[in-house]
């Protein structure tokens, strides 16, 4: 909101701490959400330490997973309120209408989906069948990589170097416990693990090359379709990174 | 008409076996049908007899004759009362073939037609034989076994499994279908399926998986077969030799199958004998008869030590001193044994009692279904230990090892193979204590190194 | 217990308690249901659970719905009806 427009006792007079709240709680969702993941990907190689018993695996995993839900929900919030851009609430559940940026705002969307059905599902484990759960729970490996890419195609702040590095930590933690669970599930099946670990370098290879030539690549904002809205007046100049 | 409404042979028709004759099977020749009902009379039926068929089945206290000795009554009664509760509408499979008025009415009786009978013929217990040859001699009892339970209970379709190892039977018991369907007798059509090798795919609920286009292996219960069972319908399976006895009740009433027997195991039952006798093979006796008069009938070869009884998860009876036991669920229960299927192995001097009990607990073990922890980590250790007191050299506590795996195990299955293989390793120990100790201080006895006494399919397992 | 017009006491129905049952085809020794309900469910020599027999207390029945939703396969159960 602009010019005398209230939230609660604050006046707003620009978007931009809006802007830097969807960018930190988005940041922060990742951070979560990857450990999460990471927890469920120890969780079913059935890791265990005798001062880390299951439990205390399965229960972080449990509430990281809410709390990565909670600034999600944040996330969300702070961009829809934010009127320089303009991403209706809709835009953030239904993947691909947005006109800013559509297909990596819908990427996010369908991240926020998977990511809700996950968490209900697991909520209302004990009332469905245990096989019902566990195929929607194996969404999550779709979930967390569509995540990722949001973060990378939409994410203003992909440039910057420290970003680059955590999202490169949650990539390859990911990728490494990934590999192990696939190692240790399949032990009479050598073929499949290692397609499996072929699989997941090569995505980590075409996702580093995406990477360059994309977001890291120069009008990055312009090729993935972000519009600039008249309401604002000038537009939003591009975050330069800064050495 | 009797009083009750079952129908009474009238003058000069066939008569009721009398207490002391064989009933179930007898002559060394299949019975064809039109001999079969020359002897027994023909198949009551009407809506009246089903109505009236269950409460005669529990009042005669026929209880399962396929090892769980479950009163087949209620079971009958629990299947008939789940098929009456509201079911979705469903095509069910197999319309009734054309029979004659009397079949009519049963068709048009108020029970839905969407329960499943299920004749239990699988004999996955090696030493057993008396279900295929009950099969094979006198088919007719069990299909109309079949065909009054399926119309006590309103189904739509029967199955009649034949164990693996009698394939011809397979073949004979089909053409005693064909020839009752062109008899127009049976209304409800009868599938014959041959059960898939293994010791446990006779088992209840392995059986209804397998009809099911599953794996042969037991499933959780719940739900009981009655509640759900082939293709989510109520489901009653019974062993043929029950159906059998189902057959002569109808027939003769509840109170003449009391007549033969005792008042707590009532009737009479099929049971082989094998191991040492000079006569082995299957036989009919009166329950409650004791253990020396059926091995006498059978003839001991050579002197005896011990009996298993109840099948290779069943318990050993020293001989002579468990000549006195009566053979019967009762009896055997109360001299710490189960009569199980009716198997009767006996075990003569010559043979060790140890060595035996390996062999039976490897392939015990290589026969689990491999689904539930305890059985499949229990039961091969359990072998190893029989084994290395059989043949090996173990140390001093492999006693208690012993016990404590069969405590370990007990109870703790989807089925009962480990709590049989617990019982068995248990028996052993009492039964052989002194060929314990001996093989304890002296290592294996000479008997141990003999040839095999008791039949095990072919198949390494050791 | 109340009492009646005679002076007597009449019982009150109890309701039918609570017991743990695992399926021992869906468990595959997680062990959690072991590290959440000590007091109940201890391991076997390969990691599987054995159950005390008998009702569960009522001080545990809340520590033993937890159990029930932690396991990772949903083996663990608690019924009412025998087993």
């Amino acid at each position: 909101m602009t010019g005398g427009g209230h939230v609660g006792t604050i006046v707003v007079t620009s978007s931009t701490p809006l802007w830097y709240a969807t960018r930190a709680t988005g940041l922060v969702a990742l951070v979560l959400l990857t450990a999460s993941m990471a927890l469920g990907l120890l969780s079913s190689v059935r890791f265990q330490r005798p001062a880390w018993p299951r439990f205390v695996t399965l229960g972080l995993h449990r509430n990281l997973a809410l709390l990565a839900l909670g600034f999600t929900a944040v996330h969300v919030l702070t961009t829809v309120l934010d009127s320089f851009v303009d991403i209706p609430l809709q835009d953030a559940f239904i993947p691909f209408i947005s006109s800013y940026r559509p297909i990596w705002v819908g990427l996010g969307a369908i991240a926020l989906d998977l990511m809700l059905a996950l968490i209900i599902t697991s909520l209302l484990r004990t009332r469905m069948g245990l096989r019902s759960w566990r195929v929607v729970h194996w969404t999550a490996y779709l979930c967390w990589p569509v995540a990722v890419l949001h973060g990378l195609g939409t994410g203003t702040d992909t440039p910057v170097r420290w970003v680059l590095v955590l999202t490169a930590c949650c990539v390859l933690a990911i990728a490494a416990l990934t590999i192990w669970r696939l190692a240790l599930a399949w032990p009479g099946r050598p073929v499949a693990s290692t397609a499996g670990v072929i699989l997941i370098a090569v995505t980590l290879i075409v996702g580093t090359a995406w990477l360059r030539a994309g977001p890291l690549a120069p009008h990055w904002s312009t090729r993935s379709g972000t519009t600039s809205t008249p309401a604002a007046g000038a537009a939003r100049p591009d975050y330069r990174v800064s050495p | 008409m009797t009083a009750r409404g079952v129908a009474v042979p009238s003058e000069g028709g066939p008569l009721a076996p009398a207490p002391g004759d064989l009933r179930l099977i007898v002559r060394d020749q299949p019975l064809s049908l039109a001999e079969h009902i020359a002897r027994y009379g023909p198949l009551p039926a009407g809506q009246l007899v089903s109505q009236v068929l269950v409460a005669e089945v529990e009042r005669s206290g026929l209880t399962g004759r396929g090892g769980g000795a479950f009163p087949a009554g209620r079971k009958i009664r629990a299947v008939a009362e789940a098929s009456m509760r509201p079911r979705p509408v469903r095509a069910s499979g197999g319309s009734p073939a054309k029979g004659s008025a009397a079949n009519s009415s049963v068709a048009n009786s108020s029970v839905a037609k969407g329960s499943v009978v299920v004749a239990n013929g699988s004999e996955s217990e090696p030493a057993s034989r008396k279900d295929s040859v009950l099969l094979s001699l006198a088919p007719h009892l069990v299909l109309d076994g079949i065909a009054l339970c399926a119309s006590a209970v309103g189904a739509g379709r029967a199955y009649l499994c034949v164990g693996h190892r009698a394939a011809a039977v397979a073949q004979s018991v089909t053409e005693a279908v064909a020839e009752r369907v062109r008899a127009g007798l049976d209304s409800v059509p009868v599938e014959v399926t041959t059960t898939a090798d293994g010791y446990l795919s006779g088992q209840e609920n392995a059986l209804i998986s397998a009809l099911n286009g599953n794996a042969p292996l037991p499933t959780f219960v719940p739900p009981r077969p009655a509640e759900r069972g082939v293709r989510r319908r109520p489901t009653l399976v019974l062993n043929v030799e029950t159906l059998a006895h189902i057959a002569l009740i109808a027939r003769f009433g509840s109170d003449w199958f009391r007549a033969s027997g005792t008042a707590g195991a009532p009737g009479s039952a099929l049971v082989t004998i094998t191991g040492a006798v000079e006569r082995p093979g299957v036989r009919e006796i009166p329950l409650g008869t004791g253990l020396g008069e059926v091995l006498q009938r059978s003839g001991l070869s050579q002197p005896a030590q011990a009996v298993l009884t109840g099948g290779y998860f069943g318990t050993w009876l020293p001989l002579p001193a468990a000549l006195a036991v009566p053979v019967s669920d009762e009896g055997m229960r109360a001299a710490g044994a189960t009569l199980g299927p009716g198997v009767l192995a006996v075990l003569p001097e010559s043979a060790c009692g140890l060595a035996e009990t390996a062999r039976i607990a490897s392939f015990l073990a290589a026969g689990s279904a491999g689904q539930c922890g305890p059985c499949r980590n229990g039961l091969p250790a359990l072998a190893d230990a029989l084994n290395l007191i059989a043949f090996g050299q173990p140390s001093q506590d492999i006693v208690g090892w012993v016990e404590q795996l069969s405590g370990l195990v007990t109870g703790r299955g989807a089925c009962h193979l480990p709590d049989g293989a617990a019982g068995l390793a248990r028996s052993a120990l009492r039964v052989f204590a002194t060929d314990v100790q001996a093989h304890l201080t002296a290592g294996p006895c000479a008997r141990a190194g003999g040839p095999p006494i008791l039949p095990l399919p072919a198949g390494g397992y050791l | 217990m109340t009492a009646n017009r005679d002076g007597g006491t009449i019982q009150q129905p109890r309701f039918p308690e609570p017991r743990l049952r695992v399926n021992p085809i869906a468990c595959e020794a997680h062990g959690v249901c072991i590290e959440l309900l000590p007091e109940l469910i201890s391991a076997d020599p390969w990691g599987y659970p054995i159950l005390r027999p008998g009702p569960v207390p009522l001080h545990l029945q809340s520590l033993a719905r937890r159990a029930v939703a932690a396991c990772p396969t949903l083996a663990l159960m608690l019924t009412s009806l025998q087993p």
